[in-house]
């Protein structure tokens, strides 16, 4: 083993020798260039013609790479990929496999139908039998589904002769339903445009794409991050006991199988079985017999076999010896199935071998009950479980993201639609029975015809637009898989497509699952998380991540083998753990063991890096476990890397020289070995240094940029690195509320709810990250100079004090812009709603006919016109319904106008304000129905209780804004557009924010824009504070950003310099205008009379239990009796003080009376809460009798 | 706003989304561009005078 390593060869050679040997090394990796370079020559002379020990290392800024990532792969890239993945492979798979692939019937033997071939089209719809294509872009208007045909090719059996029908291109073939397709996957009709072709279609050049458009509505699959399949996981359980479990996961099967510690003994724990099994007794099951065998299986070393004792002697104590005896006692502790009469027939011995085969640890093949592989998968669980129990360090962490597997759009749809698919083809098997099994047809039975489209197609939409994943078949019901995708800013909508949702439950106290993980480092964003409960649970992939897909197994099973990966059935236990060999797992199966084990890794990651095998295999050595990992399975979180050949970076300044002149693309770089992807498990055998600078002969990696192991939210912040880290977390929420532009084609979108700032600006202070997601074209703030100082006393609390005249330029002025939608609906009876020309009525003195003022807005056709003012009351479509829509009415289409009712719909803003009608929209759906949508349009500047927010969490509302006049300006006549007050400085700790004002202050003065990336500093990318106040000095300015400030109330210079300078804020969503609310009288609940609650019901401000009990401990009873009674329900009723019940006051004889004493003598009026005297009626209602008993008071 | 008056009703027409074709739709009409066949119109921008506020 010493000996076979490269490395380890040079050890054993002279030093001299190893000189010469790294010199020439080096002369043949630069080959030819080396003598076309000049600069090498220069170097060489520089040297003196020493003998170098490495080659030079040029410190190349690959930043490059990273646009060039990008373009390739997108920042949704996953989504697509994997959407594309299951249209166009994993569909595929799912027909054929073998319980999918035929129909068959139990009535006609000779009868079959069977899937060749499926084929996902191209997005189209049909309507009134013409197949029109679609686009996204229509479909959110016309609220429909963006989806295209699944076409299957069939050959099937009709009477006596087969049919063989085959599509051409998705063309002929029989359609069974329609698959919802994702934005910008291969079957889109975005896939591959450019920016003129995208806007065209009416789309965002910078829209992301990776959703999914249903009804209408934009609906993103959410990634789920959970825990890896088909690997061992060894835990402790609550007792503090070792324990192992595997999740196995097959297409047929999904099962868990634990094993466990009780009494110092180990067992199996399985639900097929009602009981813990002893291990040595399964073993024994699958043919094991031999305990020596067992032991050498599990490891001859004394330590281990010593554990292992009280197992084995729990074995013989049940006195069972032989496969038979174990496998009756096996199937003696069987959970007896519900379905039992179905294998009735079955002894319990089978069943249990059955079991063993196919349910216990499912991943693990068992070909003819050949359990070799199976046997040594437990022994190898075993000897984890030894290790774990020797040495708790062996113990793994379910939190290491090496152990999580992220399950994307195409894995979830691909349960999704397999689950359809079968239950489709099993309605369609029934459907068959039960023509067959009728004697005498009519027309010859014709499979293709009883294909019902729907039900794919339902089932899919249906599962998309709700969320709720429900497969039976693996017991899975999960809610809230998709969420409509967050159109709130731009930033908003790519942060929700890179958002990770966890399986974890959230209300589980454990800090673990929510904790940062030293893994997560560049593959998840240490930042943007949400606050509160979901906090660390939800999380967002960093810049460069990419999620694999499932890739295909065969080939590099081949391969391993033809590297010298020994089989199992070849070895004995004893060979398994024997010597050098390290057993090499593939995908969680055991493929064999090798006695090289760094040859065999170092051979084939060559090979990968070659391209001989896909890019995203990883292969890990653990040499504690004596292990090879190789990976090909989906949902791997992984990122690319430079490759480092003895800390030289493999990338050269041609490389990039290339790549900026347009000769290469990352795919280059990828296929020519330069950088490659690496996941976190395979991250444990490399040496990645920071910057090519730090490399030592050991670095095997180097990272491309470190400012990508942030996210795209958190890439937005300038000087992340100088800023206490909740402040940056703070800012990844807040970044998603702020307005802005949230596309280019923003005004043809009709969102429900649209923020729009007026006058958008890029920051002043960028970094690398906003340029590479395109937030500088679709900014969501404005750049404002302000001045730390407090000023008026109505800044604290964070609150901020504004310029009015910056307001009159348009400094937050924003648009709200909110949908109102119609649709006539269609009634049974064939009845519809209709929309008539607004009703002239007699108005004024001298009764002129004239337009109801509320309608006024309307044009002939009963739509508000584009361009009208309208006010809350107006009615913005005139439309009526009829009254009558069960009953069959004799002319449907033209009834008489009594027959209908108005049902107007009115505008409901903001009371006092106008808005105006932006556009008006007129459309039908696939279904016909016809659809009015109308923009309206509300401006709005800023006004005190506005929220407001800097790039650094740190938030405030506008305190009061303040005449220009008033305000302080500085010597050169510069007046700031807002005042922070500094209090806001010290407990935050948001150094970045005074950086970026001094960057944003240079760079309004050198008129250049300033960079301020992540760890920017050492690579370029962010200006030093030493470089701005330079430039600051320059300009004359003070190098501080200080500046000379003058009262703007007394003209009298103050008394300190003041920190001033341009910020980039942002304007959140909340404003004032959207949350006052106040009420002294309005509407009441039907049922209770007591006022109504919310804000948008007019509700009533409620006197709480708690504000209740302060008054109850002041003494003040008569305002809780105001507050509580008058104010709210107060309600007068009559009680018989005889029997204590409720009377009732007769208007007819004017006198009370009490209906159950039968007289009106000893009634007495009072006041209680309506809701009181609610109760009571309540009470009776269930024969509770509540009595009143008075006294006079 | 004094348009109240007996002006005679004419036809509101109707843009195309996509050829910008004037259309006029009379109930139970299928929302269809005539010209391309389009199946999203718009409104044309009123005739009437607006007076705006600027603050």
């Amino acid at each position: 083993m010493v000996a076979e390593t490269k490395p380890s060869i040079l050890e054993t050679e002279s030093k001299a020798n190893i000189r010469k040997v790294k010199f020439e090394e080096s002369c043949k990796a630069d080959g030819d260039l080396k003598y076309a370079d000049p600069r090498v020559a220069f170097e060489k002379e520089l040297y003196g013609g020493k003998h170098l020990e490495v080659p030079l290392r040029s410190t190349v800024d690959k930043f490059a790479l990273l646009p060039a990532f990008l373009k390739v792969k997108g920042l949704v890239k996953q989504h697509i990929d994997s959407f594309n993945y299951l249209i166009n492979c994993e569909i595929k798979k799912i027909i054929h496999a073998k319980a999918n692939e035929k129909i068959t019937s139990d009535v006609d033997p000779n009868f079959y139908l069977k899937f060749t071939d499926i084929f996902v089209g191209k997005p189209c719809v049909e309507q009134d039998y013409i197949v029109e294509d679609i686009t996204p872009h229509q479909c959110r208007l016309r609220d429909m589904t963006y989806a295209a045909p699944i076409s299957v090719d069939v050959e099937y059996t009709r009477g006596k002769e087969i049919v063989v029908r085959k599509g051409k291109d998705g063309q002929g073939a029989l359609v069974i339903g329609r698959m919802p397709l994702m934005l910008r996957s291969s079957r889109c009709v975005l896939y591959g445009k450019n920016e003129a072709e995208l806007a065209k279609l009416g789309e965002c050049p910078l829209d992301p794409g990776g959703y999914f458009v249903v009804k209408g509505t934009e609906k993103v699959i959410l990634i789920q991050e959970q825990l890896s399949k088909n690997r061992i996981i060894i835990d402790t359980d609550s007792h503090g006991n070792v324990a192992a479990s595997v999740t196995s996961s097959t297409h047929e099967r999904k099962s868990k199988t634990n094993l466990a510690v009780k009494h110092e003994k180990i067992y199996l724990r399985h639900n097929t079985f009602g009981d813990d099994i002893p291990i040595v007794i399964v073993l024994k099951a699958m043919g094991v017999e031999n305990d020596q065998e067992i032991v050498q299986m599990v490891g001859r070393d004394p330590k281990y076999a010593g554990i292992l004792a009280p197992s084995m002697q729990e074995c013989v104590s049940l006195s069972i010896y032989s496969q038979q005896q174990a496998l009756e006692y096996l199937g003696s502790k069987v959970k007896s199935s519900r379905n039992m009469w179905v294998k009735a027939k079955r002894s319990k011995v089978d069943e249990a071998r059955d079991i063993l085969a196919n349910v216990v640890l499912a991943h693990v093949p068992v070909i003819q009950y050949d359990f070799r592989n199976k046997c040594i998968y437990i022994a190898v669980m075993i000897r984890r479980m030894l290790e774990a129990m020797l040495n708790s360090e062996a113990v793994d962490d379910k939190d290491y993201v090496g152990n999580k597997r992220l399950e994307l759009a195409g894995q979830l749809l691909a349960l999704l639609f397999e689950d359809c698919f079968k239950r489709m083809n099993g309605e369609l098997k029934k459907h068959v029975d039960i023509t067959l099994s009728k004697a005498n047809r009519s027309t010859q039975f014709d499979i293709a015809k009883c294909m019902r489209p729907d039900f794919l197609t339902s089932g899919l939409e249906h599962a998309i637009s709700s969320g709720n994943w429900t497969v039976k078949r693996f017991r899975m019901d999960r809610k809230g898989v998709t969420q409509v995708v967050s159109r709130l800013s731009f930033i908003a909508a790519l942060g929700h497509m890179t958002r990770i949702t966890s399986q974890f439950e959230k209300t589980r106290k454990v800090s673990g699952p929510r904790a940062l993980q030293p893994s997560q480092w560049g593959m998840l964003c240490p930042c943007d998380t949400p606050e509160g409960e979901a906090c660390g649970l939800v999380k967002n992939l960093a810049l460069m991540t990419h999620v694999t897909t499932d890739e295909d197994e065969g080939p590099i099973i081949a391969l391993c083998t033809t590297l010298g990966v020994e089989d199992l059935s070849m070895l004995s236990g004893e060979e398994l753990h024997a010597g050098s060999t390290f057993i090499v797992f593939f995908n969680g199966t055991i493929l064999g063991v090798h006695r090289r084990p760094l040859r065999f890794a170092d051979h084939l990651r060559k090979l990968r890096r070659a391209g001989k095998i896909g890019e995203f295999v990883s292969l890990h050595v653990h040499s504690g476990q004596r292990c090879i990992y190789i990976a090909s399975d989906g949902g791997r979180v992984c990122r690319p890397l430079v490759i480092a050949d003895k800390g030289v970076s493999r990338v050269k300044e041609h490389h990039m020289k290339e790549l900026k002149d347009g000769f290469r693309t990352f795919e280059d770089f990828l296929r020519e070995g330069l950088v490659e992807f690496l996941d976190v498990n395979e991250e444990n055998n490399c040496l990645i240094a920071l910057y090519e600078a730090d490399a030592t002969p050991a670095t095997t990696h180097i990272e491309i940029e470190p400012f990508t192991i942030l996210g795209v939210c958190a890439g937005l912040i300038p000087y992340p690195h100088h800023n206490q880290s909740p402040r940056n977390t703070y800012q990844c929420a807040m970044g998603k509320q702020a307005m802005g532009n949230i596309a280019y084609n923003q005004l043809s979108r009709m969102d429900t709810l649209l923020y729009m700032l007026v006058y958008p600006q890029r920051p002043l202070l960028t970094t690398k990250s906003i340029e590479l997601v395109g937030y500088d074209k679709l900014g969501a703030g404005q750049n404002a100079s302000v001045a730390v100082m407090s000023y008026s006393g109505y800044d604290i609390e964070d609150a901020i004090v504004m310029n009015k005249s910056s307001l009159d330029r348009g400094f937050g002025r924003c648009i709200v812009v909110k949908k109102y939608s119609t649709s006539l609906k269609k009634y049974q009876n064939r009845t519809a709603d209709r929309i008539v020309a607004p009703q002239m009525i007699a108005t004024g003195k001298n009764n002129i006919m004239a337009v109801a003022s509320r309608c006024q807005l309307q044009d002939q056709d009963g739509i508000a016109a584009v361009g009208e003012m309208i006010r809350p009351g107006d009615i913005y479509v005139n439309k009526q319904s009829p009254i009558n829509t069960r009953d069959d009415v004799p002319n449907p289409m033209a009834m008489k106008d009594s027959a209908y009712k108005p049902t107007p719909q009115t505008y409901k803003g903001p009371p006092g304000e106008c808005a105006v009608v932006d556009k008006v929209l007129l459309t039908s759906n696939d279904e016909n129905h016809f659809m009015i949508k109308a923009l309206i349009r509300h401006t709005r500047r800023p006004e005190i209780g506005d929220k407001f927010s800097s790039r650094h969490g740190q938030k405030g509302v506008c305190g009061t804004i303040v005449q220009q006049e008033d305000f302080p300006f500085s010597e050169k006549g510069v007046c700031p557009d807002l005042i922070m007050n500094p209090h806001g400085f010290p407990s935050r700790m948001t150094v970045g924010k005074m950086i970026e004002l001094l960057g944003g202050k240079a760079g309004v003065m050198s008129g250049k824009f300033h960079y301020g990336s992540a760890f920017g500093e050492p690579s370029g990318h962010a200006d030093t504070v030493h470089a701005i106040s330079n430039t600051l000095i320059r300009n004359g300015f003070s190098y501080s950003g200080k500046d000379f400030i003058y009262s703007g109330i007394t003209g009298h210079p103050l008394q300190a310099y003041v920190f001033m300078g341009p910020i980039y804020y942002q304007k959140l969503k909340h404003m004032v205008l959207d949350k006052m609310h106040a009420r002294a009288r309005g509407p009441r609940v039907v049922l209770t009379r007591q006022p109504t609650e919310g804000r948008s019901r007019e509700g009533g401000l409620r006197l709480g239990e708690m504000e209740r009990d302060c008054l109850i401990a002041y003494g003040a009873s008569m305002m809780i009796l105001e507050r509580l009674m008058i104010s709210s329900d107060q309600f007068q009723i009559q009680v018989c003080t005889v029997c204590g019940l409720l009377g009732h006051y007769n208007h007819n004889l004017k006198m009370s009376y009490c209906s159950s004493c039968k007289n009106g003598a000893s009634i007495a009026t009072m006041k209680l809460p309506y809701a009181c005297k609610l109760l009571f009626q309540e009470l009776q209602s269930m024969n509770i009798c509540p009595r009143l008993t008075l006294s006079e008071a | 706003m004094d348009h109240g008056g007996p002006a005679p009703p004419e036809p509101v027409t109707y843009l195309c989304g996509d050829c910008g074709a004037d259309n006029t739709l009379k109930p139970g009409d299928v929302i269809q561009c005539r010209e391309c066949g389009y199946r999203i119109l718009y409104k044309k921008r009123t005739r009437r005078i607006v007076q705006f506020e600027a603050r």
